[in-house]
């Protein structure tokens, strides 16, 4: 055998890692392929609502948005119970129409002036069930605004929203600017909200460079990758965060299989990922996920492994149950370390765009991708870019998080 | 029925405690379990505290007493024996049970606070009623009277971080008086102050228990804290229950060498009181006695003066050999007219540093008065030394002494006047 010495070399048998590998995921295929095609479903229909939103928005999921803006403001002055009544009714309605179509039939039956020109400010060539009910929502969300609360905020946040709301329809419907100017701005007076002026600037001139680059459509698909990828990871990882904070023996269990998960060369997971889904933008999802989620799951543990545990004791002396002393004391508290690890999976997630554009996952990864495999210099920077742009935006917006966390507020308030 | 008992309580951390536990019931030291692999926190203690009492767990680092306070609500399991609160064996309870147990009958103040960062100070103060689901409105405005009881009225809305460590004990206190249990631990409560504030919060304690009327277990490593704040003191040593009794009883009969070391430094006027420093009346006569047999009594006690009682033990008052010596010029046959009603007299419970002060100003030993205006004691200026100076000599003086008084100061312990408490200061 050995090409040194007298042939003494000792044996060692070839074990069939990679074959055994490949059985497993084979079994699995076969066996479990409906399963599959329901994850695969979810996700692909997940980032197709997303990105389809982000590049191109219907009338009615605006209004949605500024129904979901003015109820946060309802809810955090009390009044939890009526918009769940509120909205509780409008899905009721919505799932009916659904179903039997009632409310089509309600509308038919009403005289359509009433309608008809407020479906043309929405450049609605006819009367649409699911915007007029939408329409409703917030109508009732206005007038709980008005008579239930006090509070001279809430008002002008409703005004505020609304004002916003017929703005933005005006101009995409009516004057016809691009709703790619208007989404900058959305996304700007979220960063300014969230952290601060400097981020609303930069994402202003990013965000337009973006625009002048043409690679708009790419980079929101990219950001709804990113978002659903994100979404799934944290959906995972901070329960099993959670549980190994608890157990120990679970913790030491669940280390090696992080480090392989993080260490393991991303590309690997493409493979099998295909195999389940084919090409496209789920193996792209399901890729970053399992790349991406193990530092959500480690500071989850960390977060609340760093608890003092001086307060969780006060919380069992005082008799709460476990889950209330999670949700009342350990998750509040580790909630900037959990925000760090949301973090870390979202960076992740976008240092993952360029490999699951390899699968056709498209957005910037693809436009990356062609420019590797054109040797196009110019397609591969300005794509490159895009994918920083993004990045910072997301970065400094989820690191600013935790500002709004009770800690935190509370600690403001000891220093104020 | 005693508000807490604990029976041969065990606690050993390690795989082979029970083990363990064999070995020490038969009496091997606990650093003589090298080879089980464990560590034994709490060996056989037993103990009950009555409703109402201040029962202090006194030890070193160590020495076990933060295991022993934990597991009497159950936060931790013992490994061996039982824990019962108000006759309920805590130890076989299924753990809701054990937490609706402790949402209702027993609450805690930790060493370092544990309040809750995130919550103002009144929701903090609130959190034991909100645990067990007290409607919003109502756990606030007991949490507010809460936190005017222990002097914090206008913080409501402040966070802990913004308070010092003496108001952030009292946030503690304020949560634990607001749940509104009849028993209340304390784990070193007030460890982490400085002196003068801890010093505060004792007295502020003695207060409000006069008022409330709480069952106190409390754990110190404190010897004055201990003496100054326990009807009864429970002392550990490794462990072990090295003894308990009141304040007084350890001082006077330190139970072991360990004991009597440790109390060295106590400042025992502070602690040791009338009762237990007073030695039975000499020289005490009726009011119908001859004024020339009552001087031949004041020659044969070598004393200048008699204590004067009435025909059922009433103190009347103290009868000096000068004013006999005038009545015999005068011809009066009892001692009525002569005695002196408005003399000094001190009450059973009064500290001994303040009997040095009375004591000064009186010629003669001072007679000990109770509640029911009986002679049950006399002090001499030196029964008062002997008191100051070891446990021994005062020791044996007292338990020839006075038992009965002993008793009743000890039954009359829990209303102790915090007057009294304050005055010694």
């Amino acid at each position: 055998m050995s090409a040194y010495g007298s042939g003494y070399a000792i044996d060692i048998p070839r074990l069939p890692v990679g074959a055994m590998f490949e059985s497993v995921i084979n079994w699995l295929r076969n066996n479990l392929a409906a399963l599959f095609d329901i994850i695969g479903d979810v996700i692909d229909s997940s980032v197709a609502a997303l990105s389809g939103f982000l590049t191109d928005p219907s009338a009615a999921q605006l209004t949605l948005i500024a129904c979901l803006v003015i109820a946060i403001g309802l809810i955090r002055r009390g009044q939890l119970r009526l918009v769940g009544v509120l909205v509780a009714a409008y899905l009721a309605l919505v799932l009916l129409e659904a179903l039997t179509g009632a409310v089509t039939v309600v509308i038919s039956s009403l005289p359509g002036a009433l309608f008809i020109w407020a479906m043309n400010l929405f450049g609605a060539a006819y009367v649409y069930p699911p915007l007029v009910l939408v329409l409703l929502l917030l109508a009732a969300l206005l007038v709980t605004s008005a008579v239930r609360t006090a509070s001279r905020h809430q008002w002008i946040l409703a005004a505020g929203v609304t004002g916003a709301w017929l703005l933005l329809l005006i101009g995409v419907y009516i004057v016809g600017v691009q709703f790619e100017l208007f989404a900058v701005l959305i996304f700007a007076s979220l960063a300014w909200f969230i952290a601060g002026w400097r981020l609303a600037v930069f994402t202003v001139l990013g965000f337009l460079l973006v625009i002048s680059m043409e690679r708009w459509a790419e980079a929101m698909s990219t950001l709804a990758l990113v978002l659903v990828a994100t979404g799934v990871a944290v959906v995972f990882a901070i329960p099993i965060g959670v549980i190994a904070a608890y157990s120990d023996r679970v913790s030491m269990l669940l280390k090696p299989v992080l480090d392989f998960m993080q260490t393991m060369p991303a590309f690997v997971y493409l493979i099998p990922a295909i195999a389940f889904f084919g090409v496209g933008q789920v193996p792209g999802v399901i890729a970053t996920v399992v790349f991406a989620m193990p530092p959500g799951v480690r500071l989850t543990e960390l977060g609340i492994r760093q608890v003092d545990k001086e307060l969780v004791e006060a919380g069992e002396a005082f008799g709460a149950p476990d889950i209330q002393v999670l949700r009342g004391i350990q998750l509040p508290l580790a909630l900037a370390t959990i925000m760090a690890g949301i973090n870390q999976v979202i960076m992740l997630s976008l240092s993952m765009v360029v490999i699951a554009g390899m699968v056709g996952a498209g957005g910037l990864g693809n436009v990356v991708y062609s420019g590797i495999a054109r040797a196009d210099i110019v397609l591969g920077f300005e794509g490159g870019i895009a994918v920083v742009i993004v990045a910072i935006f997301l970065d400094r917006l989820t690191a600013a998080v935790p500002r709004f966390s009770p800690a935190a507020r509370a600690k403001r308030m000891a220093l104020g | 029925m005693p508000a807490v008992r604990a029976d041969k309580l065990y606690k050993v951390f390690g795989k082979r405690a029970d083990q363990a536990v064999e070995l020490l019931s038969d009496g091997r030291p606990r650093d003589q379990l090298r080879e089980l692999n464990v560590t034994a926190a709490v060996i056989d203690v037993s103990f009950e505290v009555d409703a109402g009492e201040i029962f202090v767990v006194m030890g070193l680092s160590g020495s076990g007493k933060s295991t022993l306070i934990r597991m009497l609500n159950g936060l931790l399991e013992p490994t061996a024996g039982t824990v019962e609160i108000n006759g309920t064996d805590i130890t076989t309870l299924p753990s809701n049970e054990l937490r609706r147990l402790r949402s209702r009958h027993i609450s805690m103040v930790f060493q370092h606070f544990a309040l809750f960062p995130h919550r103002t100070v009144l929701d903090n103060a609130a959190y034991g009623l909100e645990v067990r689901g007290v409607p919003r409105a109502e756990r606030r405005e007991k949490a507010r009277y809460a936190l005017d009881l222990v002097g914090l009225e206008g913080w409501e809305d402040h966070v802990p971080e913004q308070l010092s460590g003496g108001m952030k004990q009292r946030v503690g206190l304020a949560r634990a008086l607001t749940a509104d249990t009849e028993i209340i631990l304390m784990d070193e409560a007030f460890s982490a102050l400085d002196p003068l504030i801890r010093r505060d919060m004792q007295s502020q304690l003695l207060q409000l228990q006069a008022r409330l009327g709480k069952t106190i277990v409390f754990i110190t490593h404190d010897l004055n804290e201990a003496m100054r704040l326990g009807d009864r003191i429970c002392m550990l040593r490794d462990g072990r229950v090295a003894q308990i009794g009141t304040a007084e009883e350890i001082l006077n009969a330190p139970a072991n060498e360990y004991v009597a070391q440790f109390i060295e430094d106590v400042d025992r006027s502070r602690v040791l009181r009338a009762s237990s420093v007073m030695e039975p009346p000499t020289a005490v006569l009726g009011p119908a006695h001859d004024p020339r047999a009552a001087l031949r009594t004041m020659r044969d006690n070598q004393t200048s003066s008699a204590f004067v009682v009435g025909s059922d033990q009433t103190f009347v008052g103290v009868v000096r050999d000068g004013a006999i010596g005038e009545a015999g010029r005068t011809g009066a046959t009892d001692l009525t007219g002569l005695v002196d009603p408005g003399v000094e007299r001190v009450h059973p419970d009064t500290t001994v540093a303040e009997l040095f002060h009375r004591s000064a100003v009186t010629p003669h030993p001072l007679p000990v008065v109770d509640d029911a205006g009986h002679l049950v004691g006399v002090i001499p200026w030196t029964a008062l030394l002997a008191a100051l100076a070891s446990g021994d000599g005062a020791g044996s003086g007292i338990s020839a002494g006075s038992p009965p008084a002993r008793a009743e100061a000890g039954a009359g312990a829990t209303q102790r006047p915090v007057e009294s408490e304050e005055g010694a200061r």
